[in-house]
C-alpha cells in the first residue's frame, strides 16, 4: 500500500491528477467560503439578474434582485458574477463551485454503489459457478445490451427529475463492468492452491471470497472505478444537458452547460460573444475527468505487472 | 509401529473418483482401498497423474466439478465421510483432518499475513479470543522452528524462504491438532537439506500428538525415511501394498521393481540408470487388461486380456500382478545385489 502511494506521488502524470483532485476537493469543502450561499438551499444557484441574455464576467447583481434579497432580509455576502451569468441570470461561478460538490456526490456514490453490486454479483457468480454463474451472467448480459446513455436517460425520464434519480439510473446500468472484471479475476484466482488450502482448513465460503479472494483480485476493479468516477460525472452532465438530469437551477455542471446551449455560437455578427457560458463549465468538467483518469492510469500502471515490466 | 488388532483411524474402501470431462470419463481413482491406523505413516507413491493427489482430495471432499467421487466408502473413525454434508465436512477439515500442500509458494495467500492465516483456522474451530489465537499461533511457529515468531506473524509469505513457508504450512495444518494429516508432496518444492529438516519436523510432531499421516510423494527416498506402510499406485489403482521393508526388499510388482531399479546406486557398477520404458497411459484410453502391460518387461498374453486383482500374497502384502514368481526371481538377481543395506 505504501509502495502504491509512493509511486502515485513520484509519477508526474499522477501528481498532476492528484493536485487537480486536491484542488477540486478544496473547492468542494470550502464552497461556502468561496461562494457564500444566498438562500436556504445551498445548491440553488442564485440569479444575478432577470435578464434572459447571459451577462459578461464581472457584472454586478442587478438592483431588482438586490431588492428581493433585501426584502427577504437576507444578507448579501456576494454580489458580483465573477464568471458572468448564464441564461436567465444564473451565476456561473456559484454554479460551478457548488457543482463540484454535486460532481463528487454523483461520482463517488454511483461508482461505489455500483462497484459493490458488481463485486457481489461477480464474486458469487465466479466462486459458486455452475447454474448460478449462468443465471447471473445472463442477467449481466441483458443489462450490458442496453446502450448506457440511452438506458440511463430513459430510466431517469421514467423516474422523474432529480439528482437521486440520475444516480439510481447510473447505478442500475453501471455495475456490469465491475461484475465482469471481478468474475474473471476470481475465476482464475480460485484455482490457486491457497484457496484449496483455506478450504482444507475448513474456512467458510463467504470468508474465502471476502478475505482470501477479493484482496487478491480487487485492484483491476479499483482502477476501473477510479477511471469511471470521471465518466460518471460526464454522463450525469450529459443527462442534465439533455434536460433529464438535475432540476433547473440546481448547482450541477451539466446544468451549467445546458444553460449555455442556446448561446454557444454567440449572436449574429459577434461569434463567441457568450464564450463564458460554455468555457468555464467545460473547463471544470474536463479537468475533473482528467484528474480521475490520470490517477486511474497510474494506478493501472502500478498494479499491472505486465505494464510494470516485471513479467 | 504397525498394529493390526485395533480399528483403523481411516479406512478407504473401493474409492472411485471420476472426472466427467468433455472428452469422456477420466477414471482418476478407480477402486483404491487402504487403511491408516493411529500413529501410522502411510506412503502413497506413484508417478504424476496416477491419482494420488485425487485420492487425497477425495478424502477431504475438496474436489470440484468435473471431479466426483462416484463410489466407495471413506470411513474416518467409523463414519463415512462421503455421507457428510458440506457443513459437517467443514468442521472436520482442519480440525480432524488437515492437509499440507505441495507448493508452499502458492499455498499461502500472498496478501494475508502469516499470523492471520494460521490463526484463521484456530478462530474457526475453537471458541477462543483473538489474543489467545495469536498466542497459540506464536507457540505453533516456535514449535515448527521459526525464529522470532513474534515478528514473523506480521510478515507476508513473500518475506519468507521456501523452507520457512513450508514450516508455516505445517503450522497451519497442525494448528487444530488434527488426528490425521495428509501431506501432498510436502517436500517436492524444497531442496534436499530443507527436505530432510521438514521430514524430521513432521515426524517429530507426529510422534508428539500421536497422529497419523498419509504421505503422498513420488520420491522413494522420502518414503524410505518416513513411512511405515506403502501403497504404490499406478493409473488410478493400487498395484502393491505392503510395509516399508517388504516394498524395498522384496517387491512383487514389476512397477515397484522398476521404480526401485531406477534409483541411482552408489554400491554397484552401473553403466546406465534403469528406466521404465513408455509413458503414463492416457487416462481416457487405458490399455486392455493390466494397465501396466505396455511398459512391463514381464508381460504375457494374459496381462493383455485380463486385469489382475489385488491379491494377498502374505500377511499385509497385496499385489496386483499375474507374474509374481518371475518378478520375485528378478528381484533377487538385480535388486538385492551389492553391499548397500536398506535400512
Amino acid at each position: 500500500m505504501n509502495r502504491i502511494l509512493r509511486k502515485l506521488f513520484s509519477n508526474t502524470t499522477s501528481l498532476i491528477g492528484i493536485i487537480l483532485l486536491i484542488i477540486f476537493i478544496a473547492i468542494a469543502i470550502f464552497a461556502p467560503v468561496i461562494a457564500p450561499p444566498l438562500s436556504e438551499d445551498h445548491y440553488i444557484i442564485p440569479r444575478m439578474s432577470w435578464d434572459i441574455n447571459p451577462q459578461p464576467p464581472g457584472s454586478p447583481m442587478s438592483d431588482e434582485i438586490r431588492d428581493v434579497y433585501d426584502y427577504m432580509g437576507a444578507k448579501i455576502k456576494y454580489d458580483r458574477a465573477i464568471f458572468g451569468t448564464a441564461e436567465g441570470g444564473y451565476d456561473i461561478f456559484y454554479g460551478l463551485i457548488w457543482g463540484t460538490r454535486t460532481a463528487f456526490k454523483i461520482g463517488l456514490i454511483t461508482v461505489s454503489i455500483s462497484m459493490l453490486i458488481g463485486l457481489f454479483i461477480g464474486s458469487i457468480s465466479a466462486y459458486f459457478g455452475k447454474w448460478l454463474d449462468e443465471i447471473l451472467m445472463r442477467i449481466t448480459d441483458i443489462f450490458l445490451s442496453f446502450p448506457f446513455l440511452v438506458a440511463a436517460m430513459v430510466l431517469t425520464t421514467v423516474l422523474g427529475r432529480g439528482l437521486d434519480k440520475v444516480m439510481i439510473a447510473l447505478i442500475v446500468f453501471g455495475w456490469m463492468g465491475y461484475a465482469r472484471v471481478i468474475r474473471g479475476n476470481i475465476l482464475s484466482a480460485k484455482e490457486e492452491t491457497y484457496v484449496m488450502a483455506a478450504r482444507a482448513l475448513g474456512v467458510k465460503d463467504n470468508k474465502i471470497i471476502w478475505k482470501h479472494l477479493l484482496p487478491n483480485t480487487i485492484f483491476p476493479v479499483l482502477v476501473e472505478a477510479s477511471m469511471s468516477i470521471g465518466s460518471m460525472v460526464v454522463t450525469a452532465s450529459a443527462l442534465s444537458f439533455l434536460g433529464v438530469g438535475a432540476p433547473v437551477g440546481y448547482a450541477d455542471w451539466g446544468q451549467m452547460v445546458s444553460f449555455a446551449r442556446n448561446w454557444i455560437i454567440g449572436s449574429p455578427g459577434q461569434a463567441g460573444q457568450y464564450w463564458y457560458t460554455v468555457l468555464y463549465p467545460g473547463i471544470f468538467i474536463v479537468l475533473f475527468v482528467l484528474a480521475w483518469n490520470l490517477i486511474g492510469d497510474t494506478l493501472r500502471d502500478i498494479l499491472d505487472p505486465r505494464l510494470r515490466g516485471e513479467l | 509401529m504397525i498394529t493390526n488388532n485395533k480399528e483403523p483411524l481411516l479406512e478407504v474402501k473401493d474409492l472411485k473418483t471420476y472426472f466427467f470431462t468433455e472428452n469422456g470419463i477420466v477414471k482418476a481413482v478407480d477402486g483404491v482401498g487402504f487403511k491408516v491406523y493411529q500413529g501410522e505413516i502411510l506412503g502413497l507413491v506413484g508417478e504424476s497423474g496416477c491419482g494420488k493427489s485425487v485420492t487425497a482430495f477425495s478424502i477431504m471432499k475438496l474436489l470440484d466439478y468435473p471431479g466426483k467421487t462416484v463410489g466407495g466408502e471413506i470411513l474416518f473413525k467409523g463414519e463415512n465421510l462421503l455421507r457428510k454434508t458440506d457443513a459437517e465436512m467443514r468442521k472436520i477439515r482442519g480440525k480432524d483432518i488437515a492437509m499440507i500442500f505441495q507448493e508452499p509458494m502458492t499455498a499461502l495467500n500472498p496478501v494475508l499475513t502469516v499470523g492471520f492465516q494460521i490463526s484463521e483456522a484456530l478462530l474457526m474451530h475453537f471458541k477462543i479470543s483473538k489474543d489467545e489465537a495469536i498466542k497459540k499461533t506464536i507457540e505453533l511457529l516456535k514449535k515448527v522452528g521459526i525464529p522470532m515468531p513474534e515478528q514473523r506473524i506480521n510478515e507476508y509469505p513473500h518475506q519468507l524462504s521456501g523452507g520457512m513457508r513450508q514450516r508455516v504450512m505445517i503450522a497451519m495444518a497442525m494448528s487444530c491438532d488434527p488426528i490425521l494429516l495428509i501431506a501432498d508432496e510436502p517436500t517436492t518444492a524444497l531442496d534436499v537439506t530443507i527436505q530432510a529438516q521438514i521430514l524430521d519436523l513432521m515426524s517429530t510432531l507426529l510422534r508428539e500428538f500421536k497422529g497419523s499421516l498419509i504421505m503422498i510423494t513420488h520420491d522413494l527416498g522420502v518414503i524410505a525415511e518416513i513411512a511405515d506402510r506403502i501403497a504404490i499406485m499406478y493409473a488410478g489403482k493400487i498395484v502393491e501394498y505392503a510395509n516399508k521393508r517388504t516394498i524395498f526388499y522384496s517387491p512383487l510388482h514389476p512397477y515397484t521393481f522398476g521404480l526401485l531399479t531406477s534409483i541411482p546406486r552408489l554400491d554397484i557398477e552401473m553403466k546406465r540408470l534403469n528406466v521404465i520404458p513408455g509413458i503414463v497411459p492416457n487416462p481416457l484410453h487405458f490399455p486392455e487388461g493390466c494397465k501396466f502391460n505396455p511398459r512391463c518387461r514381464f508381460m504375457t498374453n494374459r496381462c493383455k486380456e485380463e486385469e489382475p486383482q489385488l491379491i494377498q500374497v502374505e500377511e499385509g502384502h497385496l499385489v496386483r500382478c499375474w507374474n509374481i514368481d518371475k518378478v520375485a526371481e528378478e528381484v533377487k538377481k538385480e535388486l538385492l545385489v551389492g553391499e548397500c543395506e536398506y535400512k
